[in-house]
């Protein structure tokens, strides 16, 4: 295995192949045609607020500040960022569906809206209670170990070491009930025939932490959280749940590679807006979010996140594709895995 | 370091532009970590966007001034309105407000402004000797393990303080470990005691509760005093503590200074458990546990030591390792990547620069505190001159916008009210409200790093003795009791 970012410059080498990538993928093109759209019957004449449902510092509060910012550029209007987390989501997305459906709000949201509904249908579907303006990032997971680390390499000294704990092995996760991150866990287990101790992290710092100062043994991540530990040369990938090598992560063996069948769920961030919301002034949002997404500021931005790798762009009905398809196989999954689906 | 600290401080002072950053970052934290609910974190998020047009240094170095000042700035309202402005403020309020109802506003004022410069200037001093060593030891030894042993042992003398008796004392601790319960369960994310109410899967917010339980109930124990003709307005004092009674407390800066940074340095655990922890070893080290609750200097000392001691140590796992602290550390993570940057090893190599003006302007930062600080105590202590009537109105009113705007949820409203009316209530029988505020906080971080430290352990207790740092830990939470243990039954005892 080749894969590393030793030093400064050799993360530079990756963010050319990175870009190298994107241009074969279509992942940072722009697929909006129209640089400018009328205001429909003056709609925004003030500022919009985006409903973000987990905290500023993270991934969402992120991508929900770049979008800000990249629609602010394009279309002059602001829009006030309204953090509200907890519960995994749950808090923020009340608030939202008890917000004017006046187009005036709209919210950020990750795949756990999409899981959430599928394991408890009364709550918001985001393909049907929502329309999706755009999904902007859209990412695969990886495992990773600490670079130094001399009990295993990659991925198939690792699964022999684990098989040899005996179940004492543990990785860090966000493994709440029914997470993404507990399926995938569920199908690499299984398919690897080996039992690995899930330690839940909640927040970020702790679960990186837990990884460089050797209090677990390995993370499952999505590799734009991690950049800063792969160019540092703290972490590297061992293997890749993706269909495909990404062509950053091309030394990087894929779950399919490794013998295990199985459709990967994916990271994906996007935008709503309430589904009676004015028709007119939802296709006025589609715009503004989807050529948002190709404002330089904002692909700057993904670029760094490693949302580039892959085609991180999804428009409203591939987003509605995309959701639909990703609450059925959690639907599979959660029957499969006993989950009390309601 | 000299040279490096001298060439970030002519840096940060050679620039006029970068000097205005700086002083507003001193008053802004100040004024935002002083009014509940609007935190320091709400300045940060509103000043994210505008960093972009800063350089690199500037932004971080703004957000770490308002982290410090900010961090301090809640301590005023906590001791002259038993409002604290954040949750590391909490425990200044346990002894802050009694002293300003003894006339000893000033005192206890004086007392927090300095204590916190030199909580924040020997963290920056420790923060610039010696980052990537101490950064490395911690994620090294401190697991999750070790933070629920480091909170057992806080919660173990919890009981000592503001009860009537130990016994209600450990009541009010449980009911505080109680309401922590409340809301997702921090590992597996499922839902315990919301009932159907979906806002209140994210647990009880800290804020409202604390809002609540100090200064609402407090609120209501005065109206009833006026209304029952047993009022009395708290007695205006400018008078500072002297060098003499600040030197007696030498002793528990010291060691609020090495809790506030033992805490501080943990990734994601920053201020809120170090003011908690120092106010807790104050009250276990202390011969007159009893005094703790009703108006003592060394209660204030100790956490406001600990908590701007923290501010420091949190900067260490986010500059060397990339690891943010806390809430606000997390956002300096951002401001660094907005600018293409990443904070970790690396950017000590490619931007030492940054590094030494950010170090500056956190330790004169801290030192301005003092100045301003003082400057603030002699105008503000002025507001306890308002007669309780009008006072009163405001108090709610501020603190009622301070609920709601953490979160924009009228729930949190109605979590403070509710807290108000149970800590009036719990206050009429002897309770203790710092005992109650103590369980929830300590809950929540415990119980999060109780169920991950089982984890670790394969869910073999006797595991977490094999880790050196827990076990002394843990023997010493069930020393001290054993020791409570031991002084209810004799007290009991002597009473019978």
């Amino acid at each position: 295995m080749n894969f590393n970012f030793r030093t400064p410059i050799s993360a530079v080498v990756t963010a050319a192949a990175l870009t190298a990538f994107t241009g074969a993928a279509l992942a940072g093109e722009c697929r909006v045609s129209e640089a400018s759209m009328a205001k429909p019957g003056g709609f925004p004449d003030r500022a919009l607020t985006m409903i973000v449902p987990y905290g500023p510092g993270g991934g969402s509060g992120q991508v929900a500040a770049a979008m800000a910012e990249a629609v602010t550029e394009l279309t002059s209007v602001s829009i006030n960022r309204d953090h509200k987390p907890g519960g995994s989501g749950t808090v923020g997305m009340t608030a939202y569906m008890a917000a004017p459906a006046d187009g005036y709000t709209v919210l950020e949201h990750i795949d756990d809206a999409s899981s959430a509904h599928a394991l408890d249908s009364s709550k918001p579907n985001p393909a049907v209670d929502l329309i999706p303006l755009v999904i902007s990032q859209v990412t695969f997971s990886q495992i990773y170990i600490r670079t130094n680390e001399t009990r295993y390499t990659d991925w198939p000294s690792f699964v022999e070491w684990v098989r040899a704990q005996d179940g004492k092995a543990t990785i860090a996760n966000v493994s709440k009930e029914g997470s993404m991150e507990r399926v995938i866990m569920k199908f690499i287990t299984e398919a690897s025939d080996m039992e690995i101790q899930q330690i839940s992290f909640d927040k970020g710092a702790p679960r990186y932490g837990a990884l460089l100062g050797g209090q677990v043994d390995a993370l499952f991540e999505q590799p734009g959280d991690v950049r800063k530990f792969l160019d540092a040369d703290n972490f590297k990938p061992i293997l890749t749940v993706f269909n495909e090598r990404p062509g950053a992560f091309s030394d990087v063996p894929t779950h399919k590679e490794m013998g295990m069948d199985f459709e990967p769920l994916l990271r994906f961030r996007g935008f709503y807006v309430h589904k009676d919301a004015p028709s007119d002034r939802v296709d006025w949002l589609k715009w503004a979010f989807q050529r948002g997404y190709c404002e330089d500021s904002y692909q700057a931005f993904n670029e760094s996140k490693f949302m580039t790798v892959i085609d991180s762009y999804r428009d409203t009905d591939g987003a509605i594709e995309m959701i639909n398809g990703a609450i059925a196989q959690y639907r599979d999954v959660y029957k499969q895995m006993g989950l009390d689906v309601k | 370091m000299l040279d490096n600290f001298l060439t970030g401080t002519a840096t940060l002072f050679g620039d006029p532009f970068t000097v205005g950053i700086f002083i507003f970052g001193v008053i802004g934290g100040m004024l935002f970590g002083a009014i509940p609910g609007v935190s320091m974190l709400t300045l940060a998020a509103i000043l994210l966007p505008f960093t972009a047009d800063l350089s690199p240094s500037q932004g971080v170095m703004l957000f770490a001034v308002i982290y410090c000042t900010g961090t301090y700035g809640g301590a005023i309202t906590a001791i002259l309105f038993n409002i604290p402005g954040a949750p590391e403020n909490a425990p200044t309020a346990f002894d802050g407000y009694p002293m300003t109802q003894k006339g000893m506003a000033g005192k206890a004022v004086g007392a927090a402004v300095l204590c916190s410069a030199v909580g924040g200037v020997a963290s920056a001093i420790v923060m610039m000797s010696a980052t990537e060593p101490l950064a490395q030891w911690a994620i090294m030894n401190i697991g999750p393990p070790e933070i629920f042993a480091l909170v057992f042992f806080g919660l173990a003398v919890a009981s000592s303080v503001g009860g009537r008796t130990i016994w209600k004392g450990w009541l009010s601790v449980l009911l505080g470990l109680l309401i922590a319960t409340i809301g997702q369960d921090p590992v597996g994310g499922i839902n315990r005691f919301n009932f159907g109410f979906s806002d209140l899967a994210a647990g009880i917010a800290f804020v409202p509760a604390i809002l609540g339980f100090f200064a609402v109930s407090e609120i209501f124990v005065q109206a009833e005093k006026k209304v029952s003709g047993n009022y009395s307005a708290p007695k205006f004092s400018v008078d500072f503590p002297t060098f003499f009674e600040l030197w007696a407390h030498k002793i528990a800066v010291i060691r609020s200074i090495l809790v506030g940074f033992f805490c501080g340095i943990l990734p994601g655990i920053g201020a809120t458990l170090a003011a908690f922890m120092g106010y807790g070893e104050a009250v276990r080290w202390s011969k007159n546990k009893s005094d703790f609750g009703k108006g003592k200097l060394e209660g204030v000392i100790s956490s406001e030591t600990a908590n701007n001691a923290a501010t420091g140590a949190a900067m260490i796992p986010l500059l060397a390792l990339g690891l943010p602290g806390g809430a606000l550390t997390a956002m300096m993570v951002a401001v660094f990547q907005m600018h293409d940057l990443e904070p970790g090893p690396l950017v000590f190599y490619n931007s030492p620069d940054l590094i030494w003006i950010v170090f500056a302007g956190m330790f004169y930062a801290n030192l301005s505190i003092l100045f301003i600080g003082l400057l603030e105590t002699k105008t503000i202590l002025y507001l306890l001159k308002i007669p309780f009537q009008f006072l009163a109105p405001m108090i709610l009113m501020l603190a009622s916008i301070g609920a709601y705007i953490s979160r924009g949820l009228v729930l949190d409203v109605i979590v403070m009210f509710a807290a108000g009316v149970i800590g009036f209530l719990l206050r009429r029988s002897g309770y203790s409200i710092p005992g109650i505020v103590l369980g929830l906080i300590l809950g929540k971080i415990g119980e999060q790093n109780f169920a991950q430290g089982m984890q670790m352990v394969h869910y073999d207790l006797g595991t977490y003795f094999s880790r050196p740092i827990c076990t002394i830990l843990i023997i010493a939470g069930v020393l001290t009791l054993v020791k409570s243990l031991h002084s209810a039954f004799f007290a009991k005892h002597v009473e019978s």
